[in-house]
């Protein structure tokens, strides 16, 4: 008897991934410089503000924050794991159409327009990069159809030119901003989880797990996507239409988790690849555990930038980027015997 | 016997080449093994492609069990042709079971989780083809004959009542190219299905198909005969042993042959500049 994936096992495996991320995500609530006891917690939030400081880190710092990592993580995860499958390229991550670099010059562009209003919720830099990353993988799509029949490579292709050119343009302007600027970009670029007001994170929580769902519902299509057109179309597949809902979808949850905390990298590379090692390849299960697991190990990566050099912080995105490189270069080595021109 | 497969007038060309198919007219009949051959570039895979409604005919007709093809929907498509291509690796490690179960798509739901029948479809595709017994392998780390027996039992699972097969031997040795053919012929004679095979191979063709389809490659003039003379004919169907001759052959992929027979049945092989004997010897 073959077998395959049912709705029943996939279900079970969910919940305990689930259970899984909720475990990570009480302990490192709970993890940080200042000790927090569980007991004070319990007894609520105190009369006055001040009266009981616990409850006030626990409930007003860190679990936002904690929450803000597991959204951003899934979101991540979730886009990598669907440009792997449409572009059918085990190296795809979320930023490869170009919402990284149109991320990174809203930014810039918000630092040095000196805009100050808020959005939701939102700093001007959240919504600068939201834009920039949104028009940027919007262009690269309209360049990779335009230019012929082999869509998949020329998106690709596509990707990495906008990519370079901007990348050009975002070191031109910060070469002519204040270090003061230079500094508040960086750090940004370089991905940091930080707090958020509820309802920024309300919002965008809402946009994530929608995005995710959707995803979920063509996740099966990616299954046959992967295989080639040729093939997809072969087996019932339109493909035009599940790539463009494919790609909208991981796009505009890419944007939103870039929105909220800059680039961080690895996440998307990373968590589907180790996910695909032990759990297999079919997307309908890829898709939902690599979003659960990218959730779970962004908050394992947070609470390590913000324990490390405790009472300063490392952006989050240096503990994803030391800890996934030697991973990315296992990846490589294992792949490499499938593509020739790496020998 | 109806015909499932109509094709009419059909020409194609890709931009900016001349026309690859000129004119191409003919029925297949329900439950009928019919072999494409021709040189390459005669047009055999864009035919395929035609058929399976990947490329539309710029002009004449295809139609699918009564109905054109351009009617169907891509998955009400996929409920009557099923296809297999040459020989691929998937970028990621799908299992035999997965890639066989692939074929259940067209008829899926939502979020695409596949009911009791499914299963029982990929199941008896699995045993028709012997592939059970390693459908928990990686497709990766099969060999070539197993892999094709693989992309066999998906088709099989897909259901069809066409099965469109470019070249499904190529890369087999020869007990591995009967197998696929006897496999292909079970199909045809149990269960109904019609079969459409491009090959390369005259001799497996004659053996195993009802008929044959030669695309001769011959290019006729787009406005007919000119001073008189017969434009030869870009394609020839018909029974095995009418079309292919030792003329017709040596006419068509330009190489003489060989001829032989076993039983009834004519039997090809090509002879090079440098072939034993000049060819000359006979065996009867």
């Amino acid at each position: 008897m073959a077998q395959v994936l049912t709705a029943r096992s996939l279900a079970i495996r969910i919940l305990l991934c689930l259970a899984v991320l909720a475990v990570v995500m009480c302990l490192c609530a709970l993890m940080g410089s200042q000790k927090v006891s569980l007991k004070k917690v319990l007894a609520g939030p105190g009369k006055s503000p001040g009266e009981n400081i616990d409850y006030e880190i626990l409930v007003g710092i860190r679990l936002p924050r904690v929450v803000l990592a597991a959204l951003v993580g899934a979101a991540l995860a979730s886009a990598g794991v669907v440009l792997q499958a449409v572009l059918r390229n085990p190296l795809a991550d979320p930023y490869i159409l170009g919402i990284s670099s149109g991320a990174g010059l809203g930014a810039i562009t918000a630092v040095l327009s000196g805009a100050t209003w808020s959005f939701w919720g939102g700093s001007p830099i959240a919504a600068f990069a939201f834009v920039g990353a949104i028009v940027t993988v919007w262009l690269v799509w309209l360049i990779g159809r335009a230019t012929g029949k082999s869509q998949i490579t020329n998106l690709l292709l596509a990707g990495v030119v906008v990519n370079a050119f901007l990348s050009a343009v975002i070191m031109f302007l910060t070469s002519i901003a204040r270090s003061d600027q230079v500094h508040a970009t960086i750090f940004w670029l370089m991905g940091n989880i930080t707090e958020k007001n509820p309802s920024a994170l309300g919002v965008s929580a809402g946009c994530i797990l929608a995005g995710t769902v959707g995803l979920f519902g063509v996740s099966h299509r990616l299954n046959i996507l992967s295989l080639g057109e040729q093939e997809a179309k072969g087996l019932g597949v339109d493909t035009a239409k599940t790539q463009i809902v494919a790609l909208a979808l991981a796009a505009f949850i890419t944007a939103i988790a870039v929105s909220l905390s800059g680039l961080v990298g690895f996440v998307g590379l990373v968590v589907p690849h180790g996910v695909r090692l032990v759990a297999g390849p079919d997307h309908r299960q890829l898709l939902p555990i690599s979003a659960i697991i990218g959730g779970a190990f962004l908050v394992a990566a947070d609470t390590l930038a913000r324990i490390i050099v405790a009472p300063a912080q490392l952006p989050v995105g240096v503990i994803t980027a030391i800890a996934g490189g030697p991973f990315f270069l296992v990846l490589l080595a294992r792949y490499s015997r499938k593509i020739s021109w790496l020998k | 016997m109806s015909s499932i497969i109509e094709v009419k007038n059909v020409s194609f060309g890709y931009v900016c080449q001349s026309r690859i198919l000129q004119d191409v007219s003919f029925d297949v009949k329900v439950g009928t093994f019919l072999s494409i051959a021709g040189p390459n570039g005669a047009g055999k895979t864009t035919l395929l492609n035609l058929l399976c409604g990947l490329l539309r005919p710029e002009a004449g007709s295809i139609r699918i069990d009564a109905a054109r093809i351009e009617s169907y929907s891509v998955r009400k498509l996929a409920q009557k042709i099923a296809v297999v291509r040459q020989e691929f690796v998937p970028v990621f490690d799908f299992t035999v079971a997965e890639v066989v179960s692939m074929a259940r798509t067209p008829y899926l739901g939502t979020f695409g989780f596949d009911g009791k029948m499914d299963r029982e479809a990929v199941n008896q595709a699995l045993e028709a083809t012997d592939t059970a017994q390693f459908s928990m392998r990686p497709l990766r780390n099969l060999s070539g004959g197993e892999r094709q027996r693989v992309f066999i039992a998906r088709a099989l699972a897909q259901n069809t009542a066409i099965m469109l097969l470019d070249e499904p031997t190529s890369f087999l040795d020869l007990k591995h190219q009967v197998h696929i053919y006897d496999l292909l012929k079970a199909a045809q004679l149990e269960k109904g299905k019609t079969i459409v095979a491009i090959t390369h191979d005259i001799n497996l063709a004659a053996q195993y198909c009802d008929e044959i389809l030669l695309l001769t490659g011959r290019k006729p003039a787009a406005q007919g005969p000119k001073n008189g003379t017969e434009n030869p004919p870009s394609y020839l169907i018909g029974k095995a042993k009418d079309i292919l001759s030792p003329a017709q052959i040596e006419e068509v992929f330009g190489v003489k042959v060989f001829t032989g027979k076993v039983g009834k049945e004519n039997f090809f092989i090509p002879l090079g500049r440098f072939a034993k004997d000049g060819g000359q010897a006979s065996i009867s």
